[in-house]
């Protein structure tokens, strides 16, 4: 029975089913948003609203055709989309909505699993780059320097700022921390300049305009992923979704006080939350253009970095006056 | 490490096919060649087996933005080779015609600057806004594109009061957005970031490399053919010269965001003074033997037409030089030392109008790669072989 | 320069109804005097073909004329017309017999089913004292 228990865990609620679910209405949010910013509609007709339209354009990518360059190192190929799948999701687990008790660590909920979460974000950056490098196309080549160039940028400002509350909070564990903030709302207000960082590099980690330098289709065709078909796009495209997902959960319950109130309340706190999070990733795409890769390094060391480094020296300077 | 990047013919960056092939060491660019001929369809070819009248319409889609300005140029030469004076309220409706396509030509521009760039809420604002321009060409010529307002003698089309007054109201909207994408292309700092200081052209290369339009007007070169060789209604307005002295990309928005407000005043005057009178004088079928140069300042530059007659209802030649073509050789210079990542920028700024400038051909053998210049002598040669030695034919063979 | 200096009119869009129409749902209505595809009126015809001498595109096609039958038959080649309304221009009657409709939504998957024809008896054929010798009914290849 406990296995059947942990099966479905695995794979439909929180596993992979309501992940796909509820990252394709996210992409649909992001879309609608994104559009509304721009007085367009965005998509109207698939399903009512257009709330199919992001699932119908997976299930596009996967009836297509799937071609592999003759160059390419196929096994590496074909098997990284995979892993980046999985890696997100194993992230997307470690969120502390899906029924914890704080007494009890388990395999979901223990003391550092901040750290395993942001260890999780970052592996995808990795897995773009060995795409890129195992493409053998030249604009991906390009892509794939500039996906390393900016993850030089933007991992200081946001393990620094995503820390601090942690570091408040007193607590590794992200069930801890949430729980800290809702018994004392009044601090997360400490927080607020960690919160913009982190949006910022979170869009950055996401690659969406101001940083979509390493796909950027006008310049260099499709970056990364030039050279992806059919299934292994599709797979892709799924991977940022919930990541997307996982890194605004992340982002909500380090600085928006977590999901408290259980099952059925917790959930609809996780759902307001990350939507509010996701629009303020909406506002700064429809808000700036695409900036160039050396300008990307210097603003992250110029501005982004010493600005974390003030929130963390408040955070430090707050606790001490709390004792 | 140097290798050779292919932009084009095929890429997101271009709207039409050219072959941009740069040398690139790292992220900067060390050369550049440019290589033609994707889009050639033969148009000075088949505008000498069309009547005067037929070729207005076939020089009106060289191009789609600039349509109205190759149909202009030409009628305007023809117009000089049969001796006609065309009615002035038929040149200022033509002329009128020629501001709203600037207008319409510079809004494009400037959201496909951001669309490069990446600011994509911007490209969607002046395209929207750009709707109001589209909806006044539709109203005043029956067409959102290829107007066809000309005919050889005037125009086609009369405006009346309903429509003059809601030029005016568009132009009215307009001027207010125009003014606040000014101050946000200049203000952005994402956007500022990426266009200052990129695609540099002195002014005495911008003289000596020929560059035309906007694109010399920005480095401080005050030549614009509506100024120097006043046309038609052009000495009766009031208007600058507008340039600017940064010689870079962003010099290249701020003088087209200044062109789009002159272009308003100029709207205004023309409607508000437009002349009683008709619109079009009658023209002979054939054209007296002769040969004449017309030039006009289309959005992009100056557009040079030369048309050969011989006395029949045909022309013997016509030779179009389309502004594009003038700046391909100063697009080379401000690529020189670029980064890739300003590649799209920098093109852009030129408003490349490829399908204008489609008139060189180089013969690249399929099987080894070998190239050929053939020269216009050995292809005049080539093509008169061939013409004389098929059979006649009285109207055209379509493939179905 | 100023951060976000293109924040206020962004969040002022997100209030204000989208500038983009839902089409084919709902489409929008074309001015008066749109350029559309030509037809012919045939009672108004005189056959003096000066649109098919006019036509750039050569989409119209003028064959079979009958004076003695008063009959003609006259084929526009829709799929051929670059519908810059020149036929309306060139043709001397008034009213007149070449005219402009409003549809522009003509695009079928077979470019035949885009020619429209006219067989008319019963034509009124003026005598043609002013215009050039065109060739009366030159039969088609």
């Amino acid at each position: 029975m406990a296995d059947l228990r942990t099966v479905l865990y695995l794979l439909v609620y929180p596993g992979l089913v309501f992940l796909f679910v509820y990252s394709t209405f996210c992409e649909w949010f992001d879309r609608k948003v994104y559009a509304r910013l721009q007085n367009r509609m965005g998509p109207t007709h698939t399903g009512r609203f257009g709330l199919l339209q992001p699932i119908a354009d997976f299930l596009k990518l996967m009836a297509k055709e799937d071609v592999v360059p003759e160059a390419a190192d196929k096994r590496l190929f074909s098997v990284l989309p995979v892993i980046g799948l999985a890696v997100v999701s194993t992230a997307g687990l470690l969120l502390p909505v899906w029924n914890f008790d704080l007494g009890l660590p388990g395999w979901t909920s223990f003391s550092g699993d901040i750290i395993v979460v942001l260890y999780l974000l970052s592996l995808p950056t990795l897995i773009l780059f060995l795409a890129a490098w195992s493409s053998t196309n030249l604009f991906a080549t390009i892509g794939g320097s500039r996906v390393l160039t900016m993850l030089f940028g933007y991992e200081v400002p946001l393990f620094l700022s995503v820390l601090s509350p942690a570091i408040l909070a007193d607590s590794w564990r992200l069930a801890e921390i949430a729980a800290f903030y809702q018994a004392r709302p009044l601090l997360l207000l400490a927080n607020l300049l960690g919160f913009l960082i982190a949006v910022v590099a979170v869009q950055a980690k996401l690659e969406r305009t101001p940083f979509d330098i390493p796909h950027a289709e006008t310049e260099i065709v499709g970056g990364t992923f030039t050279e992806y078909s059919g299934k292994k796009l599709a797979l892709f495209r799924l991977t940022f979704d919930i990541e997307m997902v996982v890194a605004s959960g992340l982002l909500a319950t380090v600085f928006l006080g977590g999901f408290p109130g259980g099952a059925v309340i917790g959930f609809v706190h996780f759902v307001v939350k990350t939507l509010f999070v996701i629009f303020l990733l909406s506002l700064l795409r429809a808000l700036t253009s695409r900036i160039r890769i050396d300008q990307v390094v210097s603003f992250s060391w110029k501005y982004l970095a010493p600005l974390a480094v003030l929130q963390l020296l408040a955070t430090i300077l707050l606790k001490g006056l709390l004792k | 490490m140097s290798f050779e990047i292919p932009i084009g013919p095929q890429h997101p960056a271009l709207k039409e096919p050219i072959s941009l092939r740069m040398t690139v060491d790292g992220e900067v660019i060390t050369g550049v060649d440019i290589r033609l001929g994707y889009n050639h369809r033969g148009v000075e070819k088949v505008a000498e087996e069309k009547n005067w009248t037929q070729n207005i319409y076939l020089t009106e889609r060289i191009c789609g933005i600039c349509s109205h300005s190759h149909a202009t140029c030409y009628v305007q030469g023809v117009e000089k080779l049969m001796e006609l004076a065309p009615p002035k309220r038929g040149l200022y409706i033509r002329y009128l015609v020629s501001e709203l396509e600037r207008v319409h030509s510079h809004l494009l521009w400037l959201g496909v600057a951001g669309h490069e760039a990446g600011f994509d809420s911007f490209f969607m604002y002046t395209w929207r806004d750009r709707e109001i321009v589209m909806d006044l060409l539709e109203m005043i010529s029956g067409n959102r594109v290829h107007y066809a307002i000309n005919t050889i003698g005037g125009v086609r089309r009369d405006l009346d009061e309903g429509q003059k007054a809601r030029i005016l109201e568009g132009v009215a909207t307009l001027r207010k957005r125009s003014e606040y994408y000014f101050h946000i292309g200049a203000n952005e700092p994402s956007f500022v970031g990426r266009i200052a200081g990129v695609g540099m052209l002195s002014k005495e290369q911008a003289v000596s490399l020929c560059a035309v339009g906007p694109v010399a007007r920005a480095s401080g070169v005050a030549r614009d053919v509506r100024k120097e060789d006043p046309y038609a209604v052009y000495d009766e307005l009031d208007f600058e010269l507008c340039t600017a002295d940064t010689c870079d990309v962003l010099g290249r928005v701020v003088v087209r965001v200044k062109e789009l407000l002159e272009s308003y005043k100029m709207i205004e005057q023309m409607v508000k003074g437009l002349p009683d009178g008709d619109i079009a004088c009658k023209a002979p079928r054939k054209a007296k033997p002769g040969e004449v140069v017309s030039r006009y300042e289309a959005p992009r530059g100056e557009n040079i037409h030369y048309i050969k007659a011989n006395g029949t209802d045909k022309p013997e030649r016509l030779k179009v030089r389309a502004p594009t073509l003038g700046n391909y050789p100063a697009t080379v210079e401000m690529l020189r030392n670029g980064f890739i990542a300003d590649i799209p920028l920098i093109f852009a700024a030129i408003d490349p109008c490829i399908c204008c400038a489609e008139r060189t051909v180089t013969l690249v053998g399929a099987r080894n790669g070998e190239e050929r210049l053939v020269t216009l002598g050995d292809l005049r040669r080539l093509a008169i072989e061939r013409h004389q030695s098929a059979p006649p034919k009285r109207n055209a063979v379509w493939p179905i | 320069m100023k951060i976000a200096a293109f924040l206020p009119e962004l969040l002022r869009h997100l209030f204000k109804k989208p500038a983009t129409v839902d089409y084919p749902f709902r489409k929008l209505e074309v001015p008066k005097d749109f350029r559309g595809t030509p037809f012919l009126d045939p009672d108004m015809c005189i056959v003096c073909k000066a649109c098919e001498r006019d036509c750039p595109a050569e989409a119209i096609e003028i064959s079979d004329v009958n004076p003695a039958e008063k009959r003609f038959r006259m084929v526009i080649h829709n799929d051929r017309c670059i519908h810059c309304a020149q036929c309306v221009d060139s043709c001397p009657t008034t009213p007149k017999a070449m005219r402009m409709d409003s549809l522009f939504e003509i695009a079928t998957d077979d470019r035949h089913k885009l020619k429209a024809e006219w067989v008319y008896v019963r034509a009124v054929l003026k005598p043609k004292a002013a215009a050039p010798a065109a060739p009366t009914a030159e039969p088609k290849a």
